[in-house]
């Protein structure tokens, strides 16, 4: 500190009226702050271990034919990019509020006026930027792979051929590269993006009452594994089978409170080659915009009756 | 109007899985004035920090209501006007010392020049100029104070809540933040300050309240809380031994009885401050 203070400036009482109840300015200034905290924690080093997937399934590619190769390589590319979106979705949100309250950063954010509905709201949208711009990085490496991939197969194509009529070459050239990226792998990207969310936003309500952020993904982990039966528990509960009491009322809530994970896994059949109708991805994502909406409302319920 | 006004304040913490209840606030009624630096006192355990949450709304009474400059404690708009600076605070270390004022500006509603001429105010102001590119994570304990009191008063708030301010701050570093606030004294920014640093409260504050188990037990101005009504001091400097006969024989004619006569002694603060300012000019 200097040895004589400069002169303080002036304090002016705060106009009283300026606070605004609900300001996209705050919540911005929150999930950049959030989007930039998970950038610094270098979470971004799991895309390496996701193009080192890549580079790894290469291995096992040779001595299949091209559409067994870029089969493969969309099984593998889509499910390592399902399984990372989820786990960053758990692990990122899941230390977020604890974390915060730990270190008391959460007394001086609060002690603002910054109401909590839009500390939650702040804390989420963050997540999902860091998900979005996680899904988009993989894609691209993704699709960088299938081209990489696509180019080596025609090479090989062309020196294998020597003596083949151009005309049949050409066609063969056009299977492959109807085999490699489609437009219709963009709506499987964009439900692993929407399962994600879901599951950013159980995570987040989730930490509003958990002691710890181990706590926290213990349980989220459980919710997924739940959330893959979800659709047997429905069926039971609603099916005459079942008649106790108590086995209904467990069925029950597992089926009311738990999403049905099954019905987010369009990738297969998009990667079997069966293109998914716009309805069904138009529901799907709706309703895990949905699911996302609902565990919000509910982690702002927990939050605001919370005492820190 | 009061800047903040506590009344009939209870708060009752259920102990889960139990019948019991642990009363940390009970009854508690007071006011601060605007422009005063009240220090709220007490051992651990006594309610304080139980008391300012409540008033800067992190924490629901069970009975009673706080208010600050007249709005209920609960409404959001109410933190407006309060600064905040908790015991101990770690703030977001991996963001610099200048991205940090950034975020508490804007969350605040401050951006673009306000906000960098704001930021640039504050730093200069708690001497952290030179560190502003330098993440939190890099910031010894006193620095983190500091960029504190700056965060809390970023908004120019007219209330300052201060919990434990220069707690494992340097005795060089503790006069600094001692003499801010007096600054803001003079700003009419009114303080609240917790410490237990009674040397330091009895130097800065106007009134104090203490409490004891949830439960203020004694509460005024400072001043007349602590003089004593039928003693009187009196520092004399070049005084001969004559005039001390001449004073002393004064005395035991009146019937008054000197209970103590020293050389007046430095505090250990300014002695230390005063080796350690004059080893650096070395």
């Amino acid at each position: 500190m200097p040895a004589s203070p400069p002169p303080t400036p002036a304090i002016e009482p705060t106009p009283a009226s300026r606070h605004v109840f609900f300001s996209p300015a705050r919540i911005w200034a929150i999930a950049t702050n959030t989007l930039l905290e998970l950038f610094r924690l270098k979470v971004f080093y799991f895309l390496l271990i996701f193009a080192l997937v890549l580079i790894g399934s290469s291995a096992f590619m040779i001595e299949f034919n091209f559409q067994e190769q870029f089969q493969l390589l969309k099984d593998v590319s889509l499910g390592a990019m399902s399984i990372f979106t989820w786990l960053l979705s758990v692990l990122a949100t899941a230390m977020l509020l604890p974390k915060d309250i730990e270190d008391r950063t959460l007394y001086t954010i609060l002690a603002k006026p910054v109401p909590r509905f839009e500390y939650l709201i702040g804390k989420l949208l963050g997540v999902l930027l860091l998900l979005l711009i996680s899904t988009l990085v993989m894609s691209a490496l993704f699709v960088i792979a299938l081209w990489g991939r696509e180019q080596m197969v025609i090479a090989d194509t062309i020196r294998t051929s020597t003596g083949t009529p151009p005309a049949q070459l050409e066609e063969v050239l056009r299977g492959i590269r109807s085999s490699t990226f489609t437009f219709s792998l963009i709506p499987g990207i964009a439900i692993i993006y929407v399962k994600a969310a879901l599951f950013a936003s159980l995570t987040l309500f989730i930490s509003t009452f958990a002691s710890s952020t181990i706590f926290t993904i213990m349980v989220s982990m459980a919710c997924y594994f739940i959330g893959h039966l979800q659709g047997i528990a429905r069926d039971y509960w609603l099916g005459s089978a079942t008649t106790g009491p108590l086995p209904r009322i467990f069925l029950a809530l597992v089926a009311l409170v738990f999403p049905d994970l099954q019905l987010f896994n369009l990738v297969d059949d998009i990667v079997a080659g069966n293109s998914i109708p716009m309805v069904l991805f138009a529901k799907t994502a709706a309703l895990g915009g949905l699911y996302t909406c609902i565990y919000l409302l509910v982690a702002y319920f927990a939050f605001a009756s919370k005492e820190l | 109007m009061s800047a903040i006004s506590i009344q009939n304040l209870t708060k009752v913490f259920p102990i889960p899985f139990r019948r019991e209840r642990i009363v940390a606030v009970r009854n508690l009624s007071l006011e601060v004035e605007p422009g005063q630096v009240y220090g709220l006192l007490g051992p651990n355990g006594s309610g304080k920090s139980t008391t300012m949450k409540i008033v800067l709304g992190l924490v629901s009474p069970s009975a009673g209501s706080t208010r600050i400059f007249g709005r209920d404690s609960k409404e959001v708009e109410s933190r407006e006007e309060v600064g905040f600076l908790p015991e101990n605070p770690y703030f977001y270390k991996f963001l610099t010392g200048e991205e940090a004022l950034h975020f508490y500006g804007k969350i605040c509603g401050l951006h673009g020049a306000k906000l960098r001429e704001r930021t640039g105010e504050l730093l200069n102001l708690v001497g952290l100029k030179h560190a502003r590119d330098r993440r939190l994570a890099g910031y010894s304990k006193g620095m983190l104070q500091r960029i504190g009191l700056a965060q809390a008063l970023i908004q120019q708030p007219r209330l300052l809540v201060l919990d434990e301010p220069t707690a494992g701050v340097d005795p060089a570093g503790s006069r600094e933040i001692r003499d801010l606030i007096l600054d803001f004294k003079k700003q009419g920014i009114t303080v609240l300050l917790c410490s237990h640093l009674l040397s330091q409260v009895q130097e800065i504050c106007d009134r104090i309240g203490i409490l004891h188990k949830g439960v203020l037990v004694r509460e005024g101005r400072l001043d007349e809380l602590i003089s004593i009504e039928n003693q009187t001091e009196i520092i004399l400097e070049g005084a001969s031994p004559e005039v001390l006969a001449r004073i002393h024989a004064m005395l035991s004619e009146s019937g008054a009885r000197v209970l103590a006569e020293r050389k007046p002694q430095t505090t250990l603060e300014r002695f230390f401050l005063e080796v350690t300012s004059s080893s650096k000019k070395n």
